[in-house]
Protein backbone atom coordinates (compact mmCIF):
# COMPACT_ATOMS: atom_id res chain seq x y z
CA UNK A 1 0.00 0.00 0.00
CA UNK A 2 1.21 3.76 -0.89
CA UNK A 3 2.57 5.53 2.38
CA UNK A 4 0.22 8.48 3.01
CA UNK A 5 0.37 11.02 5.91
CA UNK A 6 -2.48 10.04 8.03
CA UNK A 7 -3.73 12.47 11.10
CA UNK A 8 -2.22 10.96 13.81
CA UNK A 9 -5.42 9.01 14.88
CA UNK A 10 -5.77 6.84 11.95
CA UNK A 11 -2.06 6.15 12.36
CA UNK A 12 -2.88 4.53 15.64
CA UNK A 13 -5.00 2.44 14.14
CA UNK A 14 -2.81 1.37 11.22
CA UNK A 15 -0.55 0.02 13.43
CA UNK A 16 -3.19 -1.53 15.90
CA UNK A 17 -4.67 -3.44 12.77
CA UNK A 18 -1.20 -4.59 11.96
CA UNK A 19 -0.71 -6.29 15.50
CA UNK A 20 -4.28 -7.50 15.04
CA UNK A 21 -3.83 -8.89 11.62
CA UNK A 22 -3.16 -12.74 13.61
CA UNK A 23 -6.62 -11.97 15.55
CA UNK A 24 -8.52 -11.50 12.69
CA UNK A 25 -6.75 -14.51 10.68
CA UNK A 26 -7.65 -16.21 14.07
CA UNK A 27 -11.35 -15.34 13.39
CA UNK A 28 -11.79 -17.02 10.10
CA UNK A 29 -9.66 -20.08 10.85
CA UNK A 30 -12.12 -22.55 12.27
CA UNK A 31 -14.78 -21.62 9.59
CA UNK A 32 -11.94 -22.73 7.24
CA UNK A 33 -11.25 -25.77 8.50
CA UNK A 34 -14.89 -26.95 8.95
CA UNK A 35 -15.00 -25.03 4.78
CA UNK A 36 -11.89 -27.59 4.00
CA UNK A 37 -13.56 -30.76 6.45
CA UNK A 38 -17.03 -30.87 4.62
CA UNK A 39 -15.15 -30.45 0.81
CA UNK A 40 -12.63 -33.22 1.47
CA UNK A 41 -15.56 -35.44 2.92
CA UNK A 42 -18.14 -34.63 0.19
CA UNK A 43 -15.75 -34.63 -2.49
CA UNK A 44 -14.16 -37.85 -0.96
CA UNK A 45 -17.33 -39.75 -0.99
CA UNK A 46 -18.57 -38.48 -4.49
CA UNK A 47 -15.52 -39.91 -5.99
CA UNK A 48 -15.25 -42.83 -3.47
CA UNK A 49 -18.92 -43.71 -4.67
CA UNK A 50 -18.51 -43.16 -8.46
CA UNK A 51 -15.01 -45.21 -8.87
CA UNK A 52 -14.82 -47.69 -6.32
CA UNK A 53 -18.10 -47.85 -3.80
CA UNK A 54 -19.82 -50.57 -5.73
CA UNK A 55 -16.83 -53.10 -5.14
CA UNK A 56 -15.10 -51.54 -2.37
CA UNK A 57 -18.12 -51.12 -0.02
CA UNK A 58 -17.45 -48.06 2.59
CA UNK A 59 -15.46 -48.65 5.04
CA UNK A 60 -12.53 -46.94 4.35
CA UNK A 61 -14.46 -44.22 3.40
CA UNK A 62 -15.90 -43.83 6.55
CA UNK A 63 -12.97 -44.54 8.37
CA UNK A 64 -11.53 -41.77 6.77
CA UNK A 65 -14.34 -39.94 7.68
CA UNK A 66 -13.91 -40.12 11.16
CA UNK A 67 -9.65 -39.71 10.38
CA UNK A 68 -11.09 -35.93 8.94
CA UNK A 69 -13.11 -35.31 11.49
CA UNK A 70 -10.54 -35.93 14.60
CA UNK A 71 -8.46 -34.14 12.78
CA UNK A 72 -10.27 -31.21 11.77
CA UNK A 73 -11.91 -31.21 15.73
CA UNK A 74 -8.60 -31.22 17.07
CA UNK A 75 -7.69 -27.83 14.67
CA UNK A 76 -10.71 -26.31 15.57
CA UNK A 77 -10.15 -26.95 19.18
CA UNK A 78 -6.21 -25.48 19.42
CA UNK A 79 -7.85 -22.62 17.60
CA UNK A 80 -10.81 -21.73 19.81
CA UNK A 81 -8.65 -22.67 23.30
CA UNK A 82 -6.00 -19.95 21.98
CA UNK A 83 -9.06 -17.65 21.45
CA UNK A 84 -10.09 -18.37 24.46
CA UNK A 85 -7.27 -17.04 25.93
CA UNK A 86 -7.27 -14.09 23.99
CA UNK A 87 -10.76 -13.09 24.77
CA UNK A 88 -10.33 -13.82 28.90
CA UNK A 89 -14.44 -13.11 29.55
CA UNK A 90 -13.79 -12.17 33.21
CA UNK A 91 -11.90 -8.80 32.16
CA UNK A 92 -13.66 -7.47 29.00
CA UNK A 93 -16.74 -6.00 28.26
CA UNK A 94 -18.53 -5.63 24.98
CA UNK A 95 -19.35 -2.08 25.80
CA UNK A 96 -15.43 -0.29 25.27
CA UNK A 97 -15.10 -1.26 22.43
CA UNK A 98 -12.75 2.02 21.81
CA UNK A 99 -10.09 0.50 23.98
CA UNK A 100 -7.69 -1.09 21.86
CA UNK A 101 -7.12 -3.56 24.70
CA UNK A 102 -11.07 -4.78 24.44
CA UNK A 103 -10.91 -4.39 20.71
CA UNK A 104 -7.72 -7.40 21.34
CA UNK A 105 -10.56 -9.29 23.91
CA UNK A 106 -13.74 -8.83 21.27
CA UNK A 107 -11.60 -10.54 18.76
CA UNK A 108 -11.10 -13.17 20.86
CA UNK A 109 -14.41 -13.62 21.97
CA UNK A 110 -15.67 -13.47 18.44
CA UNK A 111 -13.53 -16.83 17.34
CA UNK A 112 -14.23 -18.67 20.24
CA UNK A 113 -18.10 -18.67 19.15
CA UNK A 114 -17.24 -19.54 15.46
CA UNK A 115 -15.00 -22.27 16.90
CA UNK A 116 -17.99 -23.71 18.96
CA UNK A 117 -20.01 -23.10 15.80
CA UNK A 118 -17.74 -24.66 13.85
CA UNK A 119 -17.69 -27.89 15.81
CA UNK A 120 -21.29 -28.10 16.14
CA UNK A 121 -20.68 -28.12 11.93
CA UNK A 122 -18.18 -30.31 11.51
CA UNK A 123 -19.78 -33.24 13.70
CA UNK A 124 -23.10 -32.76 11.41
CA UNK A 125 -21.38 -32.78 8.28
CA UNK A 126 -19.42 -36.54 9.66
CA UNK A 127 -23.07 -37.61 11.09
CA UNK A 128 -24.15 -39.56 7.84
CA UNK A 129 -20.95 -41.04 7.56
CA UNK A 130 -21.33 -42.98 10.86
CA UNK A 131 -25.22 -44.12 9.16
CA UNK A 132 -24.66 -44.67 5.63
CA UNK A 133 -23.83 -48.52 5.18
CA UNK A 134 -23.92 -48.23 1.00
CA UNK A 135 -23.54 -46.14 -1.45
CA UNK A 136 -27.00 -45.55 -2.34
CA UNK B 1 -77.21 -21.56 11.46
CA UNK B 2 -73.77 -22.15 10.09
CA UNK B 3 -74.59 -19.03 8.08
CA UNK B 4 -75.57 -17.04 10.60
CA UNK B 5 -72.43 -17.76 12.62
CA UNK B 6 -69.75 -17.20 9.73
CA UNK B 7 -69.95 -13.91 8.73
CA UNK B 8 -69.15 -13.37 4.54
CA UNK B 9 -66.82 -11.28 5.29
CA UNK B 10 -64.92 -14.15 7.41
CA UNK B 11 -65.44 -16.50 4.32
CA UNK B 12 -63.88 -14.31 1.55
CA UNK B 13 -60.85 -13.62 3.76
CA UNK B 14 -57.31 -15.69 4.14
CA UNK B 15 -57.42 -16.55 6.97
CA UNK B 16 -60.86 -18.76 5.99
CA UNK B 17 -58.63 -19.82 3.14
CA UNK B 18 -55.79 -21.27 5.67
CA UNK B 19 -58.73 -23.07 7.58
CA UNK B 20 -60.26 -25.01 4.42
CA UNK B 21 -56.99 -25.98 2.87
CA UNK B 22 -56.24 -28.91 5.10
CA UNK B 23 -59.20 -30.50 4.19
CA UNK B 24 -57.35 -31.23 0.73
CA UNK B 25 -55.61 -33.86 2.55
CA UNK B 26 -58.70 -35.40 4.15
CA UNK B 27 -59.08 -37.76 1.08
CA UNK B 28 -56.08 -40.13 2.58
CA UNK B 29 -55.11 -41.37 -1.33
CA UNK B 30 -52.38 -39.06 -1.26
CA UNK B 31 -51.62 -38.31 2.34
CA UNK B 32 -48.24 -38.71 4.49
CA UNK B 33 -51.35 -38.60 7.22
CA UNK B 34 -52.79 -42.32 5.82
CA UNK B 35 -49.41 -44.50 6.17
CA UNK B 36 -49.66 -47.69 4.40
CA UNK B 37 -46.44 -49.24 4.59
CA UNK B 38 -43.26 -49.68 6.91
CA UNK B 39 -41.37 -46.51 5.44
CA UNK B 40 -44.22 -44.12 5.68
CA UNK B 41 -44.66 -45.17 9.27
CA UNK B 42 -41.29 -44.39 10.06
CA UNK B 43 -41.85 -40.95 8.46
CA UNK B 44 -44.70 -39.99 10.55
CA UNK B 45 -43.65 -40.98 13.27
CA UNK B 46 -40.53 -38.42 12.71
CA UNK B 47 -43.45 -36.18 12.00
CA UNK B 48 -45.55 -36.46 15.05
CA UNK B 49 -41.99 -36.51 17.51
CA UNK B 50 -40.88 -32.87 15.69
CA UNK B 51 -44.13 -31.74 15.89
CA UNK B 52 -45.06 -32.48 19.74
CA UNK B 53 -41.44 -30.94 20.72
CA UNK B 54 -42.24 -27.83 18.34
CA UNK B 55 -45.45 -27.59 20.65
CA UNK B 56 -43.60 -28.32 23.69
CA UNK B 57 -40.54 -25.57 22.64
CA UNK B 58 -43.03 -22.86 22.09
CA UNK B 59 -44.99 -23.38 25.13
CA UNK B 60 -41.58 -23.13 27.02
CA UNK B 61 -40.56 -20.27 24.83
CA UNK B 62 -43.52 -18.38 25.29
CA UNK B 63 -44.03 -19.23 28.71
CA UNK B 64 -40.00 -17.71 29.71
CA UNK B 65 -41.11 -14.87 27.97
CA UNK B 66 -44.31 -14.24 30.08
CA UNK B 67 -42.48 -14.67 32.82
CA UNK B 68 -40.10 -12.55 32.02
CA UNK B 69 -41.94 -10.01 31.00
CA UNK B 70 -45.59 -10.07 32.89
CA UNK B 71 -44.94 -12.21 35.88
CA UNK B 72 -41.31 -11.31 37.02
CA UNK B 73 -40.37 -8.60 35.45
CA UNK B 74 -36.92 -7.59 37.21
CA UNK B 75 -33.54 -6.98 36.14
CA UNK B 76 -31.68 -10.24 35.64
CA UNK B 77 -28.01 -10.86 37.06
CA UNK B 78 -26.01 -10.57 33.96
CA UNK B 79 -23.86 -13.73 34.93
CA UNK B 80 -27.11 -15.89 34.83
CA UNK B 81 -28.86 -14.39 31.86
CA UNK B 82 -25.22 -14.98 30.18
CA UNK B 83 -25.08 -18.93 30.74
CA UNK B 84 -28.76 -19.17 29.93
CA UNK B 85 -28.45 -17.86 26.74
CA UNK B 86 -25.46 -20.90 26.51
CA UNK B 87 -27.54 -23.16 27.68
CA UNK B 88 -31.05 -22.79 26.01
CA UNK B 89 -29.32 -21.14 23.16
CA UNK B 90 -26.86 -22.80 22.09
CA UNK B 91 -26.20 -25.82 23.78
CA UNK B 92 -29.69 -26.92 23.79
CA UNK B 93 -30.44 -26.74 19.80
CA UNK B 94 -27.40 -28.24 19.33
CA UNK B 95 -27.87 -31.43 21.11
CA UNK B 96 -31.88 -31.36 20.14
CA UNK B 97 -30.87 -30.94 16.46
CA UNK B 98 -27.59 -33.55 16.43
CA UNK B 99 -30.35 -36.08 18.03
CA UNK B 100 -32.81 -35.09 15.07
CA UNK B 101 -30.51 -35.41 12.95
CA UNK B 102 -28.55 -38.77 13.93
CA UNK B 103 -32.41 -40.23 14.22
CA UNK B 104 -33.60 -38.57 10.75
CA UNK B 105 -29.91 -40.53 9.32
CA UNK B 106 -30.34 -43.69 10.98
CA UNK B 107 -33.92 -44.37 9.49
CA UNK B 108 -32.66 -43.97 6.07
CA UNK B 109 -30.66 -47.24 5.60
CA UNK B 110 -33.86 -48.61 6.13
CA UNK B 111 -35.36 -47.56 3.11
CA UNK B 112 -32.40 -48.21 0.83
CA UNK B 113 -32.30 -51.95 2.01
CA UNK B 114 -32.58 -54.79 -0.64
CA UNK B 115 -36.11 -56.00 -2.09
CA UNK B 116 -37.38 -59.28 -1.29
CA UNK B 117 -36.83 -60.26 -5.04
CA UNK B 118 -39.70 -57.68 -7.29
CA UNK B 119 -37.98 -54.63 -8.67
CA UNK B 120 -40.01 -51.91 -10.60
CA UNK B 121 -38.46 -49.84 -12.93
CA UNK B 122 -39.86 -46.45 -13.45
CA UNK B 123 -38.96 -44.13 -16.12
CA UNK B 124 -40.21 -40.21 -15.92
CA UNK B 125 -41.20 -38.99 -19.26
CA UNK B 126 -43.24 -36.01 -20.37
CA UNK B 127 -45.62 -35.95 -18.14
CA UNK B 128 -46.22 -39.79 -17.72
CA UNK B 129 -44.72 -42.85 -16.37
CA UNK B 130 -43.25 -45.96 -18.19
CA UNK B 131 -43.01 -48.70 -15.75
CA UNK B 132 -41.33 -52.28 -16.02
CA UNK B 133 -41.93 -55.33 -13.75
CA UNK B 134 -38.79 -57.65 -13.31
CA UNK B 135 -40.25 -60.40 -10.63
CA UNK B 136 -36.82 -62.30 -9.75
CA UNK B 137 -35.17 -64.05 -12.50
CA UNK B 138 -36.82 -62.18 -15.43
CA UNK B 139 -34.99 -61.69 -18.38
CA UNK B 140 -37.56 -59.20 -19.89
CA UNK B 141 -39.84 -57.03 -17.69
CA UNK B 142 -43.49 -56.42 -18.01
CA UNK B 143 -44.04 -53.14 -19.37
CA UNK B 144 -47.23 -50.99 -18.38
CA UNK B 145 -47.56 -47.23 -17.75
CA UNK B 146 -48.68 -44.52 -15.07
CA UNK B 147 -49.98 -47.36 -12.40
CA UNK B 148 -47.57 -48.71 -9.94
CA UNK B 149 -48.70 -52.16 -8.25
CA UNK B 150 -47.47 -53.68 -5.24
CA UNK B 151 -48.08 -56.73 -3.39
CA UNK B 152 -48.32 -56.50 0.22
CA UNK B 153 -45.89 -57.34 3.04
CA UNK B 154 -42.37 -57.44 0.89
CA UNK B 155 -40.25 -54.85 -0.11
CA UNK B 156 -40.07 -54.03 -3.73
CA UNK B 157 -36.96 -52.19 -4.86
CA UNK B 158 -38.01 -49.11 -7.42
CA UNK B 159 -35.27 -48.58 -9.87
CA UNK B 160 -36.00 -44.41 -11.04
CA UNK B 161 -34.91 -42.91 -14.27
CA UNK B 162 -35.83 -39.90 -15.97
CA UNK B 163 -35.90 -38.76 -19.82
CA UNK B 164 -34.69 -34.94 -20.32
CA UNK B 165 -36.02 -33.20 -17.26
CA UNK B 166 -35.65 -33.90 -13.43
CA UNK B 167 -39.11 -34.93 -11.88
CA UNK B 168 -39.22 -36.86 -8.74
CA UNK B 169 -41.44 -40.11 -7.39
CA UNK B 170 -43.52 -39.56 -4.31
CA UNK B 171 -46.18 -41.46 -2.92
CA UNK B 172 -46.99 -39.80 0.11
CA UNK B 173 -48.72 -43.05 1.94
CA UNK B 174 -45.93 -45.38 1.45
CA UNK B 175 -43.00 -43.58 1.98
CA UNK B 176 -40.10 -40.60 0.88
CA UNK B 177 -39.60 -38.68 -2.20
CA UNK B 178 -36.84 -39.77 -4.40
CA UNK B 179 -35.27 -37.67 -7.36
CA UNK B 180 -35.50 -38.88 -10.98
CA UNK B 181 -32.52 -37.72 -12.68
CA UNK B 182 -31.86 -38.15 -16.74
CA UNK B 183 -28.68 -40.42 -17.07
CA UNK B 184 -28.50 -41.70 -13.69
CA UNK B 185 -30.46 -44.94 -11.56
CA UNK B 186 -31.54 -43.90 -8.31
CA UNK B 187 -33.11 -46.79 -5.99
CA UNK B 188 -35.91 -46.29 -3.30
CA UNK B 189 -37.42 -49.64 -1.36
CA UNK B 190 -40.65 -49.28 -0.21
CA UNK B 191 -42.52 -51.94 2.21
CA UNK B 192 -46.24 -51.26 1.87
CA UNK B 193 -48.52 -53.68 3.83
CA UNK B 194 -52.09 -51.96 3.85
CA UNK B 195 -53.94 -53.37 0.64
CA UNK B 196 -55.91 -50.43 -1.18
CA UNK B 197 -55.46 -47.49 -3.87
CA UNK B 198 -53.24 -44.45 -2.75
CA UNK B 199 -51.75 -41.63 -5.75
CA UNK B 200 -48.49 -40.59 -6.24
CA UNK B 201 -47.52 -37.51 -7.54
CA UNK B 202 -44.00 -35.95 -9.23
CA UNK B 203 -42.86 -33.88 -6.56
CA UNK B 204 -39.99 -32.00 -8.66
CA UNK B 205 -41.06 -29.21 -10.95
CA UNK B 206 -40.42 -30.48 -14.33
CA UNK B 207 -42.55 -27.84 -16.75
CA UNK B 208 -46.07 -27.03 -18.39
CA UNK B 209 -47.71 -30.26 -16.52
CA UNK B 210 -46.02 -31.00 -13.56
CA UNK B 211 -49.11 -30.69 -11.61
CA UNK B 212 -50.80 -33.17 -13.87
CA UNK B 213 -47.88 -35.24 -13.58
CA UNK B 214 -49.41 -38.44 -11.35
CA UNK B 215 -50.25 -41.87 -11.24
CA UNK B 216 -52.58 -44.62 -8.85
CA UNK B 217 -50.04 -46.68 -6.77
CA UNK B 218 -52.24 -50.15 -5.55
CA UNK B 219 -51.06 -52.24 -3.05
CA UNK B 220 -52.52 -56.05 -3.56
CA UNK B 221 -52.32 -59.35 -1.73
CA UNK B 222 -49.48 -61.26 -2.98
CA UNK B 223 -51.57 -63.65 -4.39
CA UNK B 224 -53.91 -61.06 -6.38
CA UNK B 225 -50.52 -59.33 -7.49
CA UNK B 226 -49.13 -62.68 -8.80
CA UNK B 227 -52.52 -63.37 -11.03
CA UNK B 228 -52.67 -59.70 -11.79
CA UNK B 229 -49.25 -59.55 -13.24
CA UNK B 230 -49.66 -62.40 -15.05
CA UNK B 231 -52.83 -60.67 -16.85
CA UNK B 232 -50.60 -57.79 -17.42
CA UNK B 233 -47.97 -60.18 -19.47
CA UNK B 234 -50.70 -61.44 -21.32
CA UNK B 235 -51.20 -59.62 -24.98
CA UNK B 236 -54.49 -57.41 -25.62
CA UNK B 237 -57.24 -58.60 -25.79
CA UNK B 238 -59.01 -58.49 -29.55
CA UNK B 239 -62.08 -56.21 -30.05
CA UNK B 240 -64.87 -57.94 -29.46
CA UNK B 241 -67.63 -55.29 -30.75
CA UNK B 242 -68.19 -53.67 -34.06
CA UNK B 243 -67.27 -50.37 -32.47
CA UNK B 244 -64.43 -51.76 -30.81
CA UNK B 245 -63.20 -53.08 -34.11
CA UNK B 246 -64.12 -49.76 -36.32
CA UNK B 247 -61.82 -47.88 -33.14
CA UNK B 248 -59.14 -50.26 -33.91
CA UNK B 249 -58.82 -50.10 -37.69
CA UNK B 250 -58.75 -46.06 -36.81
CA UNK B 251 -56.35 -46.40 -34.24
CA UNK B 252 -54.44 -47.74 -37.63
CA UNK B 253 -55.29 -45.07 -39.97
CA UNK B 254 -54.67 -42.43 -37.71
CA UNK B 255 -50.87 -43.68 -36.57
CA UNK B 256 -51.93 -43.86 -32.71
CA UNK B 257 -49.48 -47.09 -33.58
CA UNK B 258 -46.90 -45.26 -34.59
CA UNK B 259 -46.26 -43.71 -30.42
CA UNK B 260 -48.53 -46.47 -28.66
CA UNK B 261 -47.51 -50.11 -27.93
CA UNK B 262 -50.53 -52.50 -27.73
CA UNK B 263 -49.14 -55.76 -27.77
CA UNK B 264 -49.97 -58.55 -29.83
CA UNK B 265 -50.82 -56.07 -32.76
CA UNK B 266 -48.64 -54.55 -34.95
CA UNK B 267 -49.09 -51.40 -32.91
CA UNK B 268 -45.12 -50.70 -31.68
CA UNK B 269 -44.92 -47.57 -31.16
CA UNK B 270 -42.63 -46.31 -27.97
CA UNK B 271 -43.47 -42.74 -28.29
CA UNK B 272 -46.52 -42.93 -25.31
CA UNK B 273 -47.46 -44.97 -22.60
CA UNK B 274 -47.90 -48.91 -23.63
CA UNK B 275 -51.49 -49.33 -23.80
CA UNK B 276 -52.17 -53.04 -24.13
CA UNK B 277 -54.24 -53.10 -20.92
CA UNK B 278 -54.82 -49.12 -20.73
CA UNK B 279 -58.89 -50.39 -19.66
CA UNK B 280 -57.26 -52.41 -16.20
CA UNK B 281 -55.11 -49.07 -15.26
CA UNK B 282 -58.01 -46.92 -12.98
CA UNK B 283 -56.66 -43.77 -14.51
CA UNK B 284 -56.52 -41.49 -17.98
CA UNK B 285 -53.46 -38.83 -18.32
CA UNK B 286 -51.42 -39.86 -15.79
CA UNK B 287 -53.42 -40.83 -12.48
CA UNK B 288 -55.92 -36.92 -13.44
CA UNK B 289 -58.73 -38.15 -14.85
CA UNK B 290 -61.46 -41.27 -14.60
CA UNK B 291 -60.93 -43.07 -17.94
CA UNK B 292 -64.71 -42.99 -18.61
CA UNK B 293 -66.27 -42.85 -23.04
CA UNK B 294 -66.29 -39.80 -22.51
CA UNK B 295 -63.11 -38.54 -20.97
CA UNK B 296 -61.32 -40.63 -23.32
CA UNK B 297 -63.28 -38.78 -26.17
CA UNK B 298 -62.13 -35.52 -25.03
CA UNK B 299 -58.59 -36.64 -24.29
CA UNK B 300 -57.78 -37.82 -27.78
CA UNK B 301 -59.41 -34.66 -29.95
CA UNK B 302 -57.86 -32.35 -27.47
CA UNK B 303 -54.89 -33.49 -25.35
CA UNK B 304 -53.41 -30.24 -25.66
CA UNK B 305 -56.12 -28.77 -23.90
CA UNK B 306 -56.40 -31.23 -21.06
CA UNK B 307 -52.61 -31.42 -20.17
CA UNK B 308 -50.12 -28.16 -21.47
CA UNK B 309 -47.20 -29.15 -23.73
CA UNK B 310 -48.18 -32.33 -24.13
CA UNK B 311 -46.44 -34.89 -26.56
CA UNK B 312 -49.73 -36.08 -28.35
CA UNK B 313 -51.21 -34.64 -30.87
CA UNK B 314 -54.90 -33.03 -30.63
CA UNK B 315 -57.08 -35.44 -33.19
CA UNK B 316 -59.30 -32.79 -33.52
CA UNK B 317 -60.86 -33.35 -36.68
CA UNK B 318 -61.86 -36.81 -35.80
CA UNK B 319 -66.04 -36.30 -35.64
CA UNK B 320 -67.91 -37.48 -32.75
CA UNK B 321 -68.60 -41.27 -33.97
CA UNK B 322 -64.86 -41.79 -34.66
CA UNK B 323 -63.76 -40.74 -31.18
CA UNK B 324 -66.42 -42.82 -30.09
CA UNK B 325 -65.38 -45.68 -31.86
CA UNK B 326 -61.44 -45.23 -30.12
CA UNK B 327 -62.93 -44.97 -27.10
CA UNK B 328 -64.47 -48.18 -27.00
CA UNK B 329 -61.52 -49.85 -28.63
CA UNK B 330 -59.60 -48.48 -25.48
CA UNK B 331 -61.98 -49.32 -23.27
CA UNK B 332 -61.47 -52.80 -24.24
CA UNK B 333 -57.90 -53.03 -23.61
CA UNK B 334 -58.59 -54.83 -20.60
C1 LIG C 1 -46.87 -38.30 -31.27
C2 LIG C 1 -47.12 -39.45 -30.47
C3 LIG C 1 -48.56 -39.83 -30.13
C4 LIG C 1 -49.58 -40.12 -31.00
C5 LIG C 1 -49.54 -40.10 -32.52
C6 LIG C 1 -50.69 -40.51 -30.18
N1 LIG C 1 -50.36 -40.44 -28.86
FE1 LIG C 1 -51.55 -40.96 -27.30
N2 LIG C 1 -50.12 -40.33 -26.03
C7 LIG C 1 -48.88 -39.85 -26.38
C8 LIG C 1 -48.20 -39.42 -25.20
C9 LIG C 1 -46.80 -38.83 -25.13
C10 LIG C 1 -49.07 -39.65 -24.11
C11 LIG C 1 -48.82 -39.34 -22.64
C12 LIG C 1 -49.29 -37.94 -22.37
C13 LIG C 1 -49.25 -37.56 -20.93
O1 LIG C 1 -49.97 -38.14 -20.12
O2 LIG C 1 -48.49 -36.62 -20.60
C14 LIG C 1 -50.26 -40.25 -24.69
C15 LIG C 1 -51.35 -40.67 -23.91
C16 LIG C 1 -52.42 -41.36 -24.42
C17 LIG C 1 -53.44 -41.99 -23.63
C18 LIG C 1 -53.50 -42.00 -22.10
C19 LIG C 1 -52.66 -43.12 -21.56
C20 LIG C 1 -52.67 -43.23 -20.06
O3 LIG C 1 -52.12 -44.19 -19.53
O4 LIG C 1 -53.19 -42.34 -19.38
C21 LIG C 1 -54.32 -42.53 -24.48
C22 LIG C 1 -55.56 -43.31 -24.12
C23 LIG C 1 -53.85 -42.26 -25.83
N3 LIG C 1 -52.68 -41.55 -25.74
C24 LIG C 1 -54.51 -42.63 -26.97
C25 LIG C 1 -54.11 -42.26 -28.24
C26 LIG C 1 -54.89 -42.47 -29.44
C27 LIG C 1 -56.25 -43.14 -29.47
C28 LIG C 1 -54.19 -41.96 -30.47
C29 LIG C 1 -54.57 -41.88 -31.93
C30 LIG C 1 -55.83 -41.25 -32.21
C31 LIG C 1 -52.94 -41.46 -29.92
N4 LIG C 1 -52.94 -41.65 -28.58
C32 LIG C 1 -51.92 -40.90 -30.66
C33 LIG C 1 -48.36 -39.79 -27.65
C34 LIG C 1 -49.08 -40.01 -28.81
CU1 LIG D 1 -42.33 -34.47 -13.34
Amino acid sequence: MAQRSLPPTDREDEDELRDESLSLWRIAFSPIIWAAHFLLCYAGAAIWCARVGPTQGTAFLRLSVLALTLIALGLIGWVGWRALQQWRPEASTADRLHHPENRHHFLGHAAVLLSLISVVGVIYVALPALFIGTCQ
Amino acid sequence: MLRKAISPRFLRSPACLLLVLPLAACDGRQSVLNAAGQDSRQLLYLFIVMLAGAVVLWLGLNGLFLYVTRLRPQALKIHNVNWFLFGAGVLFPSVVIGALLAWGLSIMPAQRAAGDGLRIAVHAEEWWWRVEYWPKGATTPIVSANEIRFPAGSRSELHLSADTYIHSLWIPALGGKMDMIPGRTTVLTLHPDLEGFYRGQCAELCGASHALMAFQAVVMAPDDFARWLKDQAASAPPPTSPAATRGEALFRDEGCGACHTVRGTEFVGAVGPDLTHFASRGTLGAGNWQPTAENLMAWIAHADDLKPDVAMPAYDWLDPDQLADLAAYLKGLT
